[in-house]
């Protein structure tokens, strides 16, 4: 976990599935000077503690969200920002339901409450594709995982790539990422939705695959007085992609 | 006949290469894709240009490039060796390796994503095959594993089980033999029913030991010097010439003080070996037993004649399950010298072994400083 920044109010950015909180590093510093910046590893992401893994609390997002409330008491949050990307949306939405008085504001980068196809609900994914993702999984990260540290170096020019290379980039354990993938796509948080408190803003990519924007849509029309800002970007992370426009709707939201 | 050789043509590599060639705008649409690649899609180059990199690609694959490959290239510039299926225009998959760069101006602006792609469809295969045996052969290994528990459970339980009928037994012949008038012949027979019956009692005792051991309970010890240790070892010997009423036993015990031990698992450890003496020294010979004190120790030692045991075979005498290869008739369980030196183990000391024409002497040291 790293904390930086100056503000009074705490802002914690939380990474969606694949990657970790270098998801985060074009826009997290444009916050520091107004804000108490919080960036994390979920467990099994990044360099967090994997032997504080356990499969039993980890089947469901409300395992993350404990999490995320536990930092969240930890550090003492009260009225903070949580911004999540991809699954961590819904992660930070199930949080605010847990502790309502620890987050007052929820951006939402890419959000899907639900991504399975249902009788009339359109969320992107068959069964077959979750699985077909999973088989995925399992035959490449032999090679990531051992392949991902070293042989990384000569970037000359982004040089201040180069050490943080060397420990891993957005490294996630085989096993964990396989079960957070099941995890991920096969959860359903329809109902959590309308139970939200915290003021929301929905951040929708055009032609995104994860999320498309029927299902940003949906999200925003369930959360009571939530907004929601279409972004100029293609794509599952706008975060990496085009880091100026999440910046901006975050600063005119917060 | 001439000897010029034509000179590479760049665009007919680039269009023919033994590789697939294609370059995405930074949304992923294809900018630029080779012949190669364009044949085993079954399309034409430009029925190929505009459309999204993501529509040729498996769902799995797609979903892996947003959540993977795509934050992957923009952080690091580059991946290598990621496995993924194409779609053929009629639907079928094509599996490839991929390395992947960026391509960036000076200023560090996203231009392309330029991809080399290699066919892999044996490698693929081959690879899943071994994938597949992999977690085959893992589920068996589990299966295997949970099996020897499961066994040494059974003898756990099985060897705790016979020991209150093998009580009762023994019980039954020491009444017979107080109380009841026997003729000689029942006196011997009483006597060699009870010999065995201790036998078989320090064989499950070993058994019992060596099963919780396997358990990962660990080989437990409970110490104290409460009690003297002598008199444990002079009922050790009482017992061994019962079983063996035709040994010579030739004993010298000098333990004064009490010894900070577990005096029931130091009774097994000389029971054990005796009875190996009784079963394969010389008959002819006698079995030596010493114990002393002497400085900051104690010494326990067992020695018996006959012939001495080889190098080969001393080198596995204190393995679980380990027979000699002399008279298998007596051998039991061959769990007796495993035992006896877990046991000098749990007391931090040791068992050497001395092995030649005039004797084979075993002989335990611990150290007499764990006082508590």
């Amino acid at each position: 976990m790293k904390v930086t920044g100056t503000g009074s109010r705490s802002m914690m950015f939380a990474h969606g599935f694949g990657c970790d909180q270098q998801m985060w590093d074009a826009v997290a510093p444009s916050f520091e000077q107004d804000f108490r910046v919080i960036l994390f590893d979920y467990v099994g992401a990044g360099r967090s503690d994997l032997s504080a893994y356990d499969s039993s609390k980890y089947s469901s997002l409300n395992g993350y969200a404990d999490d995320v409330v536990e930092i969240g008491r930890t550090l003492g949050f009260h009225g903070a920002v949580f911004v999540g990307h991809s699954v961590s949306a819904m992660i930070g939405a199930l949080a605010s339901l847990k502790a309502p008085e620890m987050f007052s504001e929820l951006v939402m980068v890419g959000p899907s409450a639900r991504y399975l196809d249902d009788d009339s609900y359109h969320g992107g994914f068959s069964r077959a594709q979750i699985d077909e993702l999973l088989e995925f999984l399992a035959e490449n990260h032999l090679g990531w995982s051992a392949a991902m540290g070293p042989a990384i170096m000569g970037n000359p020019d982004r040089p201040e790539l180069g050490e943080r290379l060397t420990s891993s980039f957005c490294h996630t354990d085989p096993k964990i990422a396989r079960e957070f993938a099941r995890v991920t796509f096969l959860s359903d948080n329809r109902d959590d939705l309308p139970a939200i408190k915290a003021r929301t803003l929905v951040l929708q990519c055009r032609e995104d695959i994860i999320a498309p924007s029927t299902v940003g849509e949906y999200v925003h029309s369930r959360i009571p007085g939530s907004t929601y800002v279409l972004l100029d970007a293609t794509g599952h992370c706008p975060n990496l992609s085009a880091p100026e426009e999440v910046t901006a709707a975050i600063r005119a939201f917060v | 006949m001439s000897d010029t050789f034509p000179t590479e043509d760049l665009s007919d590599l680039y269009e023919q290469a033994p590789c697939g060639y294609i370059s995405l705008s930074p949304d992923t649409r294809i900018v630029k894709a080779n012949r190669t690649l364009a044949n085993w899609l079954g399309l034409t180059a430009s029925e190929l240009l505009g459309r999204s990199f993501l529509d040729v690609l498996s769902f799995g694959g797609r979903i892996a490039y947003e959540t993977h490959l795509a934050p992957l290239l923009r952080l690091q510039g580059f991946v290598d060796e990621i496995a993924l299926d194409l779609i053929h225009a009629d639907g079928s998959k094509i599996p490839v390796i991929a390395n992947a760069t960026e391509k960036r101006d000076e200023a560090g602006k996203h231009h392309f994503t330029r991809f080399t792609l290699l066919k892999a469809v044996d490698r693929l295969g081959y690879e899943r095959g071994l994938r597949a045996s992999l977690t085959k052969v893992e589920a068996a290994f589990a299966a295997e594993q949970d099996a020897a528990i499961l066994r040494e459970q059974f003898i756990a339980v099985l060897g705790h089980d016979l020991r209150n009928p093998l009580a009762a037994i023994t019980a039954g012949v020491q009444m017979l033999q107080a109380r009841e008038q026997l003729s000689e012949r029942g006196d011997l027979i009483l006597r060699e029913m009870l010999a065995s019956g201790k036998r078989a009692s320090a064989l499950i005792d070993n058994v019992l030991d060596f099963a919780r051991n396997r358990l990962g309970n660990g080989f437990e010890i409970t110490c104290d010097s409460r009690e003297p240790l002598q008199p444990v070892l002079e009922q050790v010997v009482a017992e061994m010439r019962t079983i063996a009423p035709d040994r010579v036993f030739d004993i010298a015990l000098s333990i004064e003080d009490p010894v900070y031990c577990d005096r029931v698992k130091i009774g097994q450890l000389v029971g054990n070996l005796l009875s190996n003496a009784v079963t394969h020294g010389d008959p002819e010979a006698p079995i030596r037993l010493t114990a002393d004190t002497l400085g900051d120790r104690l010494s326990i030692s067992v020695a018996n004649g006959g012939a001495p045991i080889d190098a080969a075979t001393q080198d596995q005498l204190f393995q679980p399950f380990f027979r000699g290869t002399v008279r298998s008739s007596q051998n039991g369980l061959g769990l007796g010298l495993f035992i006896v030196s877990e046991i000098a183990k749990a007391h931090e000391g040791s068992i050497g072994l001395v092995s030649n024409e005039s004797e084979t002497r075993f002989t335990f040291l611990m150290p007499l400083t764990r006082d508590a």
